[in-house]
């Protein structure tokens, strides 16, 4: 008895018969409809945000002792600290944030942010990325998600860490190494300020410049006849890159601080939040898509009065000044700042004047590129131990970013071993914190 | 059927048998049959036979539906094609004919009469998984989807079992009225369902579910047989141009003894759809030549099949390539496979190169590169080799690669001291040539301080049970168990049962402080236990892929280091081999080296095997594979491809440019510029790849990608490009200061030795090459027209070091 099969197995032969007609040169062809096909694509097209400056709070900033303090909670959860009027009737801040108090109409607090990862670097996971940590998985920052969107913008690195990238979840993750930020690799704040290598050094002008690139060439040209490999071009890729921004002084100039007028460097503040944020401002406005800024060290477990004291207020000097640089020179509305830190600090003061980790309601800030002015989105509790009102997830936050960048947050993007990941899984645009 | 249909039909079937009878030209060598018996246990159990053939050109072919299947004794045998199903009780036999071979197929038919209850856990679950209800995307995720939570791909039987019947009762299943249930209206898209349609009504998914309701959706009572094994034939196949196609059959076996047919409930993923793509009915269809892995998974089993697509009848004549060592013998039979020749071998410049930079991470000096250019003795590239290997270099550079596996650095618990001596511990035992598996043995089981005992300091690293559990399995067995804390591994074998029972070895590392605040004494605190998250059993120690071991009363750790690091671990011999192989080729056979699954199989098998056979008979002196390995024609191929092998990237048909890692391409830019560096902890002059502490970077080696040794991932040495680099390249301080402080063209110059000689002398230094007639002519006059030579003579020194040529190991 001859074993007759199933009817599928001619079907697909069949089929298979007719493809094999169009030849094996498609085969990249199809492999790639194959990919788009079973990935959530959608076009990221600029959208009202065109920049972002990140400013990031490391160690996790106690949200009573800046954005949100209660002045009416018993004194062991109020703290030691006073709160002021802001321009914005009602909202209250941190005695220290006496500038940032006149900007309040400016900018849009959010009190409800809320995660529970009380470990600095699973936090600090969750604000770079918008993804909790994954043991099997490296996700990548906003910064690099929007440098593989969109790419560079007149010849300067799409996205930048001052002064360096500052924790490993600010890089690329799962995405190929080119998207990662470009590190200043030096302080603007400090007098000797010189992003590294981005001049010819000394002794070499132009002219000399010129001839070993035509040495290079000529070296280079053997090698190139002889081998081909992926490995290869992407390195002929940056020093591409190198040369335009080597060659273009706009862009060079874009990381000179010095070039900024003395009196607004004063505004700012010459300090490490002050300059990091007029450079960033320069950067932006050049032509950088994401810039990553790190600002003091906010892990107060002691003495959170003398603490707020020396980090506050060059914070609030800087990020006054920034809003209302950017809105002076015509660039708030397309530029997003926000203030982001891992988590924020217990309700309660603990015996050393301190307070410890807190992720389960803490503050952020966004300002401008689209976002509300004016307002505060979402309410702790009583004791700022617990969102009240509008709990903000992390997914949500990040995906109301990307929307203002122009991303929609649900695409997915291919990590190793062909697995399409959603830039941000399952996340909505909160409607109440854009314009 | 109408007749035209009919007409066309039977057209269709001539033409079909007619072409695949034609496929294949070259002589039928075997034929073969899987599974070799059949042995029927219920009335609900059943057998698919598939034949296979195979030709002396390689190519195999399913011949199921040519060959002549018989069956013996229809009384005790009911045949549907090549489906069997029980008749009545006996035994007989199934015979097979095909072009005059013909193979026998035993066969036993028991308790034919008795239908067995419809299974929860044997038989509802599996539609779960077949029908893909229980993936990460759908109801399998955290927390389910649409308010239906099912344990990813199955790992809570129990818990599954409640979610179905106890949670929105009386809707999702509805024992008055089975088919209305929505498990069943959902899952067969006879309602809105946003997974669409899983199933029908009708078929045996649908029908299993429908029974399983209409019996009264019980949950299995007693001992519930569990399936130990699963097989997937045929073991493999070679597929003869695009449309071939194979059918794949699945059969588990059971705790019971008892087999059964499950092709119908496993669920099959090709990893590579571009080569090979598989239906979910078992059939696997050839698409652009390549290979493919053919995987299928049931219950928390996945297994997988290689098959391999070449063009239609390929013309391919194998010239016969001479064999080094066994090495180039395994290469060479899977290239006669795939039907590519490998490229031809690279010369004397490019091998000796390679092999120093590879072997001890320097440059040929211009003295070593005009020795053994003018050494006419046909051993001398096994000469070279072996004198590399004596260096202390070697050694050095091996340090550094266990420093990474070992993430030696200064942390909040490991003072500098600490660290120190847990440094120079790894360089007595690699400088001393202890075989490794005594090393890591030494390693795992350390117990006592950390001064006194530098080991120990592996314990210090991590003190997180669960996390050293995941880094001694990733780092000496290369696997990645991480995703089975939470769940089963989706794409291994690995259970949350494996998992939680490995981390029990190490749940009893007690540590107290030492005299020295800055000591920690690790010791066998004796107490201590892990528990499964589902169910809070405790679990005892059991190992990975192995039995569980008598632990009373003894040291944990030192009883699963002894299992771990020896011949009865199967994968520690394979790994390190793994590892050692990456270090030359830039790719593991297995990539990547530490992550190794069933469903990232090794692109040869059999060659892995072999290194790591041979690791364990050279007594895991791993100098003596390395040896094997650069002595291996494989290794000494060229760069230049041919046809037959352009388009590989896996299987090592050609050399690939492998970029120099930080370290050797500090140390590469400081020998050709004859200058020296001071690092923290270390004389001036010594080199950047014995850097102990992890902690310790400078600039250059943090751009160029340097491991922090924070994690034990092999992904953290970055080899990837970036802006930084290539400023710091062109611009920054150490090509062109060291260019001046090294003086090398100023000496010379002052030895007025020509121009010519001087370029040359750069090039043998940098590329370990002369220049070519061409590129000295176009250097020379590019020098020619400066005033000043020497400024000149250094920027063709700049150019050499910022040569793609040079940054690549090629």
């Amino acid at each position: 008895m001859k074993c007759k099969g199933n009817s599928l197995g001619r079907r697909s032969f069949m089929q298979v018969g007719f493809l094999g007609g169009l030849g094996l040169s498609l085969s990249d062809y199809f492999r790639m409809k194959k990919v788009q096909a079973d990935q959530k694509f959608y076009e990221s097209v600029e959208g009202p945000a065109k920049s972002v400056i990140f400013i990031y709070l490391p160690g996790g900033c106690a949200h009573q002792e800046t954005w949100d303090p209660k002045p009416f909670a018993p004194i062991e959860y109020r703290g030691p600290m006073n709160s002021i009027e802001t321009a914005v009737p009602g909202t209250r801040l941190n005695e220290t944030m006496v500038k940032t108090s006149k900007v309040t109409d400016k900018i849009a607090i959010c009190r409800s942010m809320t995660h529970g990862e009380a470990a600095h670097e699973r936090g600090t996971h969750n604000m770079f990325t918008g993804y909790r940590p994954s043991p099997a998985l490296q996700f990548p920052s906003m910064g690099s998600v929007v440098a593989h969107e969109f790419g560079p913008r007149h010849n300067l690195p799409p996205y930048v860490c001052i002064p360096n990238q500052p924790n490993v979840f600010a890089g690329t993750g799962y995405l190929s190494s080119s998207y990662a930020g470009f590190s200043l690799g030096s302080d603007p704040a400090s007098g000797s300020f010189q992003v590294r290598d981005l001049k010819l050094p000394g002794g070499v002008d132009d002219n000399r410049f010129g001839k070993r690139r035509k040495m290079l060439t000529a070296v280079n040209d053997y090698f190139a006849s002889k081998e081909k490999a992926d490995s290869l071009d992407a390195v002929d890729t940056f020093y591409d890159r190198a040369y335009s921004l080597i060659s273009s002084e706009k862009a060079r100039d874009a990381f000179d601080i010095n070039k900024e007028d003395p009196a607004l460097r004063d505004k700012y503040g010459r300090n490490t939040a002050g300059a990091r944020m007029l450079l960033a401002r320069r950067l932006v406005e050049a032509g950088t898509r994401f810039v990553t800024l790190t600002y003091g060290g906010w892990d107060m477990h002691n003495n959170i009065e003398g603490s707020i004291k020396g980090q506050v207020p060059a914070l609030d000097q800087g990020f006054a000044a920034l809003i209302e640089d950017l809105e002076q020179r015509g660039m708030l509305e397309s530029t997003l700042v926000c203030i982001a830190s891992e988590f924020g600090r217990t309700p309660k003061i603990n015996a050393n004047a301190g307070r410890d980790h807190w992720p389960k309601v803490f503050s952020v800030v966004m300002a401008g590129g689209g976002t509300k002015p004016g307002i505060i989105y979402g309410k702790s509790n009583a004791t700022a131990s617990e969102p009240e009102e509008d709990a903000l997830t992390v997914e949500d936050w990040a995906t109301t970013i990307y929307n203002r960048i122009g991303i929609v947050a649900d695409k997915e993007l291919m990590a190793p071993g062909d697995r399409p990941i959603e830039i941000v899984n399952g996340g909505k645009v909160r409607q109440e914190l854009i314009v | 059927m109408t007749a035209t249909k009919a007409i066309l039909r039977s057209l269709l079937l001539f033409t079909f048998i007619f072409t695949t009878a034609a496929t294949s030209a070259a002589e039928l060598v075997e034929v073969s049959v899987y599974p070799q018996n059949i042995d029927l246990t219920s009335s609900r159990d059943r057998q698919r036979l598939i034949v296979q053939a195979k030709f002396a050109d390689g190519i195999t072919e399913d011949i199921t539906e040519q060959a002549t299947i018989t069956n013996g004794n229809a009384e005790v045998l009911r045949q549907e094609g090549c489906l069997f199903y029980p008749q009545g009780d006996g035994e007989t036999t199934v015979n097979i004919e095909y072009q005059g071979k013909t193979l026998q197929v035993p066969a036993k038919v028991q308790n034919s009469a008795v239908t067995p209850k419809v299974s929860f856990s044997l038989d509802v679950m599996p539609v779960f998984m077949k029908a893909n209800c229980n993936t990460g995307s759908c109801h399998g995720a955290a927390r389910g989807k649409d308010g239906f939570l099912l344990s990813l791909y199955g790992f809570d039987t129990r818990g599954d079992y409640n979610n179905i019947t106890r949670d929105f009762s009386s809707r999702r299943i509805n024992l008055a009225f089975p088919e209305d249930s929505l498990l069943l209206t959902k899952g067969s898209g006879a309602v809105p369902h946003t997974g669409g349609t899983r199933f029908r009504k009708g078929d045996e998914l649908y029908e299993t579910v429908h029974e399983w309701l209409q019996d009264g959706a019980n949950m299995d009572q007693g001992e519930i047989p569990t399936v130990t094994k699963v097989d997937i034939y045929p073991p493999g196949a070679v597929l003869n141009g695009e449309g071939a196609q194979q059918k794949i059959s699945v059969r588990a076996y059971y705790s019971d003894g008892t087999d059964r047919d499950v092709t119908h409930l496993a669920y099959f993923s090709s990893n590579n759809d571009n080569s090979a793509v598989v239906e979910q009915d078992g059939i696997v269809t050839a698409q652009n030549r390549g290979e493919a892995f053919i995987m299928a998974r049931f219950d928390t089993h996945t297994v997988g099949t290689q098959f391999i697509v070449l063009p239609k009848n390929l013309q391919f004549t194998w010239n016969e390539v001479p064999e080094n060592n066994y090495i180039d013998t395994h290469m060479h039979n899977k290239f006669k496979k795939l039907r590519i020749i490998p490229s031809e071998l690279c010369t004397d410049e490019e091998f000796i190169r390679r092999v120093s930079l590879d072997v001890t991470g320097r440059l040929p000096t211009v003295e070593e590169y005009n020795t053994f250019l003018a050494d006419t003795d046909p051993k001398k590239r096994d000469k070279l080799v072996d004198e590399l290997l004596s260096r202390k270099e070697f050694v050095e550079l091996w340090v550094m690669k266990w420093a990474e596996l070992l993430t030696i650095r200064t942390t909040n618990q490991i003072s500098y001291k600490s660290m120190l001596l847990y440094y120079t511990w790894l360089q007595e035992r690699v400088a001393n040539n202890v075989p490794i598996n005594v090393m890591v043995q030494e390693l795992l089981g350390s117990n006592g301080g950390t001064f006194a005992n530098a080991a120990t300091n592996y314990y210090q690293n991590e003190t997180n049970t669960l996390k050293v559990a995941e880094n001694v399995a990733q780092v000496f067995m290369g696997m990645r168990i991480q995703c089975a804390q939470c769940h089963n591994h989706p794409f291994d074998r690995w259970t949350m049962d494996d998992y939680y029972s490995f981390a029990a070895f190490f749940s009893q590392i007690g540590r107290k402080r030492g005299e020295d605040p800055r000591e920690i004494i690790v010791y066998n605190s004796g107490s201590g236990e892990v528990r499964h998250p589902v169910g809070n059993r405790v679990m005892a120690p059991k190992f990975l892929g192995g039995e569980t071991p008598d632990v009373a009363g003894k040291d944990r750790r030192q009883i699963v280091a002894n299992w771990l690091a020896s011949d009865e671990n199967p994968f520690f011999a394979q790994n390190l081999s793994n590892i050692v192989w990456a270090h030359f080729f830039g790719k593991g056979i297995i990539q990547e080296v530490d992550d190794v699954r069933i469903s990232n199989p090794p692109v040869n098998k059999e060659l892995l095997d072999a290194l790591a056979q041979k690791l364990t008979e050279y007594k895991y002196d791993f100098k003596k594979l390395v040896r094997d390995i650069c002595t291996s024609r494989t290794y000494q191929l060229s760069t230049k491809t041919n046809e037959t092998n352009e388009k590989d990237t896996t299987n090592f048909s050609h050399a690939t440019l492998r970029r120099m890692r930080a370290e050797v391409l500090l140390d590469s830019i400081t020998q050709v510029t004859t200058t020296s560096n001071k690092f923290p902890g270390l004389p001036s002059g010594a080199r950047a790849v014995q850097i102990a502490n992890g902690n310790t970077s400078t600039y250059f080696l943090t751009t160029f990608g340097r491991a922090k040794r924070e994690t034990v991932c092999s992904c953290e040495v970055k080899m990837e490009p970036n802006l930084s680099q290539a400023l710091h390249m062109l611009n920054g301080d150490t090509v062109n200061s060291k260019i001046a402080q090294g003086g090398l063209v100023a000496t010379r110059l002052g030895e007025e030795v020509p121009h010519e000689k001087i370029i040359e002398e750069i090039y043998v230094r940098c590329l370990t090459r002369k220049p070519t007639e061409k590129e000295l002519t176009n250097l020379m006059e590019l020098v020619g027209q400066e005033e000043n030579k020497q400024q000149a003579l250094e920027d063709v020194f700049w150019a050499l070091l910022n040569s793609r040529e040079f940054v690549f190991n090629h």
